[in-house]
Formats: structure tokens, C-alpha cells, sequence
């Protein structure tokens, strides 16, 4: 049996040199995840695709009977025919939001992640971030377009608007918000189960079927809830207003906020308990 | 330098590492040596802060892992070759891990020339075989150019020209002054690589020596004795230093004594031998001596399997 002679013993330790981690490095390297893997695509594609269509067919199906549409009402109608398409793409960005961190745990790649981020907080909070912005500029692509795909159609019916009046926008901008909210609440929701089917499953079941059972329950206190649900108060958002309660917008966005904050408040916890 | 003391990992009831301590020191390869299920992974992940301790505590360099301000510069770390999203290519991945402490994707281009990955760098994770997975994992953990390495069974799924390059990339690391820490089941690997052994079973250090040492005690020498009185033979060998070995009805093989001394207690007990036969212990051998009482998942041995071991005392109830 041979054997190599020991290695001759250095003058000194290696020393590391060079930068170190930082918060805008975990950044960096979120985005390159996220743009790097096909779902990402394929859903965001999705998401704008649908909602285009949507805008599109909603506003050719619009039939005013010849009534004409008062002048104060044309922005809201224009701004649903825009937002139509947000009701499906919540499905899609929860489902995005799910795998942007059980993808990481089916592939064992939350191992490399952690072990570049051993504080891991920070990893998730980053993933959040990066998502939360994407999610948020391919929701505004998404409603912006798609009133400018309804815009000429319902012109054609008489009715108008302008792109910078609130009744218009602040709907757009609310679908957006609420298109970010739901992905990142979903991405708590992965990281919670770690499992791309369970995570899914779940995520969907509170944003597709709570509002349906819940609605079925007949019962006061579930009617009393309802508009404490995620998607009923982030639908509410931007008008789609399902299980009203006559709740400001702002308040809305507190409840989704609420979910949210919820959903990655277990996330961490968990995180930085478990084992990788 | 790699420091653990009474490191603890308890899963449930069943305790993977137990209460272990050993220093890993700068500038020689330190290997990390155990039959499977002995606790060399479970101690790896812990060392960079996937699983946390029930008891005990490790550092790298003084500190825990988690507490270093460039944890990659500080260990770089191949676990397994399932570290990484198979949707992503190997240079995104890459790309992703060095994004984190701002290396420059110079340093990743280099890691894949090092490693050898050029023609596959774009193709997606997913579609690679365990070699090409082992070279990424092994770009991955050089990607910080760190000062620890922390490599899980990196010559595993390698084919020989890949495992010779590992061999003396870890042996370069180290006399450039770093710690590398590789783990192993192969003693054979080990012997060729590792200026140093750390050997676990069942969850405990039960060696903790320079290589050649380790070989040295390790394997002692083997005698093979034919004799029609294998018995009364066996039956003289009563000290607890002394192994005997039945491995035919006329053969045995003894250890923890001389050719010379036995030939002697042959005479003396009027035994006649036909054979008497200094054995050296080959390398494996030595480590499954080691082991051997702390491989949890063994493999069920046949009645008359000649490697079943008897001690003196055994061999003579059974001849009564």
C-alpha cells in the first residue's frame, strides 16, 4: 500500500480574503433564481396573458343594451374590464410564490442557499423582496395592458377614460398590489410545508376555496368573515368587491397585509427551528 | 481549523452523533472516515449550521459558521450531489450562490474551468450525470476560494481520472495552508488522500490519528495456522489480546500474536501444524477491524460464511 508523504506543513494558515455577504448580494442572487428557472416564465407569461384576453373579452362581451354609461362611472367600468384577469392570475402567482421556495426544498438546493446564507432570515427575506417586486411590475404589465387592450373596445361602446384618472388607476395599481401580496403570501405558505403539492394545495385552498366554503356555512359568524379573507379583501382592492363590508380600500389592503405578514411570520419561525 | 466539542445529534430516540470532539487542523487533508449511518454527514451538516446540535457546540476558525461575515470565503461545502435546482443551469447556479457575496462571475468562470464543466455549464442541472453533479458541487464549494473545505464523499459517481484530479486538488488545498476535511467509507481512498483520520462508528471518534499510525496499529499482524487439531489449538489462546479465527474446519487465522510464538505453544502442547503462515492485514481489512462493532447496517452473513468470527472461547464450546 503506498502512501503520499504528508504535506508539508505551511508557514502560516490560508487566509480568506475578499467581499463578504450582504443584504443587496442576497438580492442579487434571489433575482438571478428567480429568472433562472422556466416556471418563472411560464407563469408571469400566464399572468398577462390571461389578463389580457380577459380585458379583451370582457369588454367585447359588454352589452349597454344602449344605455349609455354615466361619465363618473366610465373609469370603474373601464378599470374592471383591466382587472377581470387578476381573479385567475392570483391562482397563478400563489402557485409561483410556492415554488419560488419548495422548489428549493424538493431539489435539495435550499441546502446550497442556507449554507451561503447561514442565517437564513435574510434569504428569506430577500426571496420576499425579489418577489414581491416582480410579482408587483408583471401585475401592473398585466393591468396597464390589458386597459389599454379594453380601452378602444369600449370606446367603440362610448365609453372613456383617462389612464391618469384615479378611478382608473388606483385600481390598476391595486390589482397589481394585490397580485405581490398573494405571492408572497404563498411563498410563506411553501416554506411553511416545504412541499411543491402541499404547498400548492394549500395556498390555493385559502385563496380559491375558503371564500366558497366558508360562503356555504350558513351561519352568521361565517358571513361575518368572509370579508376577512385573503382573496375577498384583496379582490376588494381593486373593486371586485365579492363578499362586501363596505371596507375602505386601505382597510383591504391592511387584511391581505395582516395574511401576509401572518404567512411569513410562520415561515421565519420555522426556518430558523428546523433543520435544513 | 475545524473545533468540535461534545457535538451531539440526537434524531427522536436514536442518536446519530454522540458527544463527538475532534479538531480539524489547517494544512493537511484530514479525512472523515465510517461505515454508512456512522454520523460523518450528519457531523458535516452541522459544521455549517443545517442542523443544529442537540447538544455541543463546533466552530470553524473560532466561531460558529453562521456567526462568519463570508460564510463562503470562510467554508466552502459539497454535502451531496443534490444541493441544486435541476431546473437552473450549472453556471445560473453558480451565478445565484456567488451573487450572495458579490464574487465577481470571473471567479465562476474560473470554478468551471477548474472543475471542467465548460462544454455543460449551460445546460440545465437536471439532465447530469452524478459525476457532472460532483464536479458542480465541487465548483460550488471552491467558488469563495475559502479556507475550509468540507467535502461529503467527493470522489463519489467519478470515474478514475476524475477521482486522481480530486485527490490532488485536496491535497493542493491543503498545502496552500487550508483545512480540508473529506469524508469517506473507502479506506483505501482515504489512505492515498488523508494525512489524517478521524474514524466514527455508530456516532463516537474511535480513532483519531495521523494515516500511517492508524494503519500501523490498525493492522495487526494476521497468522494462518493449518493444523488437524484446530481446537486444541484455539483452546490455548485465552488471553483477551489474542483473536482467533475460524475459517475451515483445520484452518485458523490468529491474531495479536507472533508466527514464532504460537509455533512455540504448538510444540510445547504437542500440537502438530501443517501450516503457519504470517498474514499482513490488508488496509480494508484493518478498517473493518475497526469498525466492525459499529457498522450499523450490516449485511446478513450465511451459517457457514468462512468470515464469521469466533473468539477462542467460542470455537471451544463448540467443539465440546
Amino acid at each position: 500500500m503506498t502512501t503520499i508523504a504528508p504535506a508539508p506543513v505551511p508557514v502560516r494558515a490560508f487566509v480568506p480574503t475578499g467581499s463578504g455577504l450582504s443584504f443587496g448580494g442576497e438580492l442579487r442572487s434571489e433575482w438571478i433564481k428567480l429568472r433562472t428557472v422556466r416556471s418563472t416564465i411560464w407563469s408571469y407569461a400566464t399572468v398577462i396573458v390571461i389578463s389580457l384576453g380577459m380585458a379583451a373579452l370582457m369588454s367585447a362581451a359588454l352589452d349597454l343594451g344602449g344605455n349609455p354609461v354615466p361619465a363618473d362611472a366610465q373609469a370603474t367600468f373601464l378599470a374592471q374590464a383591466a382587472t377581470f384577469g387578476v381573479f385567475f392570475g392570483q391562482l397563478v402567482v400563489a402557485v409561483l410564490g410556492v415554488l419560488a421556495i419548495s422548489g428549493e426544498y424538493s431539489t435539495g438546493m435550499i441546502r446550497s442557499s442556507i449554507t451561503a446564507t447561514p442565517r437564513r432570515l435574510p434569504m428569506l427575506a430577500a426571496k420576499a423582496v425579489v418577489l414581491f417586486v416582480c410579482t408587483f411590475v408583471v401585475g401592473l404589465v398585466s393591468t396597464v395592458g390589458s386597459s389599454l387592450v379594453a380601452a378602444p373596445i369600449l370606446a367603440g361602446k362610448g365609453v372613456t377614460a383617462s389612464l391618469v384618472d384615479p378611478d382608473l388607476l388606483l385600481p390598476l395599481l391595486g390589482g397589481a398590489l394585490y397580485l405581490a401580496l398573494v405571492s408572497v403570501f404563498a411563498l410563506g405558505v411553501g416554506a411553511i410545508l416545504r412541499s411543491s403539492a402541499g404547498g400548492i394545495a394549500a395556498a390555493l385552498g385559502i385563496v380559491l376555496l375558503l371564500p366558497i366554503v366558508l360562503s356555504m356555512i350558513p351561519a352568521t359568524w361565517a358571513a361575518d368573515l368572509l370579508p376577512y379573507l385573503l382573496s375577498n379583501a384583496g379582490l376588494a382592492i381593486f373593486g371586485l368587491d365579492l363578499g362586501s363590508a363596505g371596507l375602505e380600500v386601505w382597510q383591504n389592503v391592511l387584511i391581505v397585509l395582516a395574511w401576509v405578514a401572518v404567512s411569513l411570520a410562520g415561515a421565519a419561525v420555522l426556518l430558523k427551528r428546523r433543520d435544513a | 481549523m475545524i473545533q468540535a466539542q461534545s457535538l451531539t445529534k440526537r434524531y427522536g430516540s436514536k442518536t446519530a452523533v454522540d458527544a463527538v470532539d475532534f479538531t480539524v487542523q489547517p494544512g493537511r487533508v484530514t479525512g472523515f472516515l465510517g461505515p454508512n449511518g456512522a454520523g460523518k454527514s450528519t457531523t458535516m451538516r452541522m459544521i455549517v449550521g443545517l442542523d443544529r446540535p442537540t447538544h455541543g457546540s463546533v466552530t470553524v476558525n473560532g466561531k460558529q459558521y453562521r456567526e462568519h461575515k463570508a460564510p463562503l470565503r470562510e467554508v466552502g461545502v459539497l454535502l451531496d450531489a443534490k444541493a441544486i435546482h435541476t431546473g437552473r443551469s450549472a453556471y445560473n447556479h453558480l451565478l445565484a450562490m456567488a451573487a450572495t457575496h458579490s464574487i465577481p462571475a470571473s471567479r465562476v468562470k474560473e470554478v468551471i474551468e477548474l472543475t471542467g464543466l465548460e462544454s455543460v455549464a449551460r445546460k440545465r442541472v437536471g439532465g447530469f450525470s452524478l459525476g457532472m453533479g460532483q464536479r458542480l458541487g465541487i465548483a460550488a464549494a471552491l467558488l469563495g476560494d475559502p479556507a475550509t473545505l468540507i467535502l461529503d464523499e467527493p470522489v463519489n459517481g467519478l470515474d478514475p481520472e476524475g477521482v486522481q484530479w480530486v485527490r490532488h486538488l485536496v491535497r493542493h488545498l491543503a498545502a496552500e495552508g487550508r483545512t480540508v476535511m473529506l469524508s469517506s467509507h473507502l479506506m483505501s481512498e482515504m489512505a492515498v488522500t488523508a494525512d489524517h483520520l478521524i474514524v466514527l462508528g455508530r456516532g463516537r471518534v474511535i480513532a483519531d490519528a495521523p494515516v500511517a499510525e492508524l494503519i500501523g496499529a490498525a493492522t495487526r499482524k494476521t497468522v494462518r495456522v493449518r493444523t488437524p487439531y484446530a481446537p486444541e489449538l484455539a483452546a490455548l489462546f485465552q488471553s483477551a489480546d489474542i483473536t482467533v479465527t475460524g475459517t475451515g474446519t483445520d484452518l485458523l487465522e490468529i491474531v495479536g500474536i507472533s508466527a514464532a510464538e504460537i509455533g512455540n505453544l504448538a510444540a510445547r502442547a504437542g500440537i502438530a501444524l501443517h501450516e503457519l503462515t504470517p498474514v499482513s492485514a490488508s488496509l480494508e481489512e484493518a478498517y473493518m477491524a475497526l469498525t466492525q462493532n459499529d457498522v450499523e447496517y450490516r449485511t446478513g452473513g450465511t451459517p457457514d460464511d468462512p468470515a464469521a468470527e469466533h473468539t477462542a472461547a467460542d470455537l471451544q464450546e463448540s467443539v465440546r
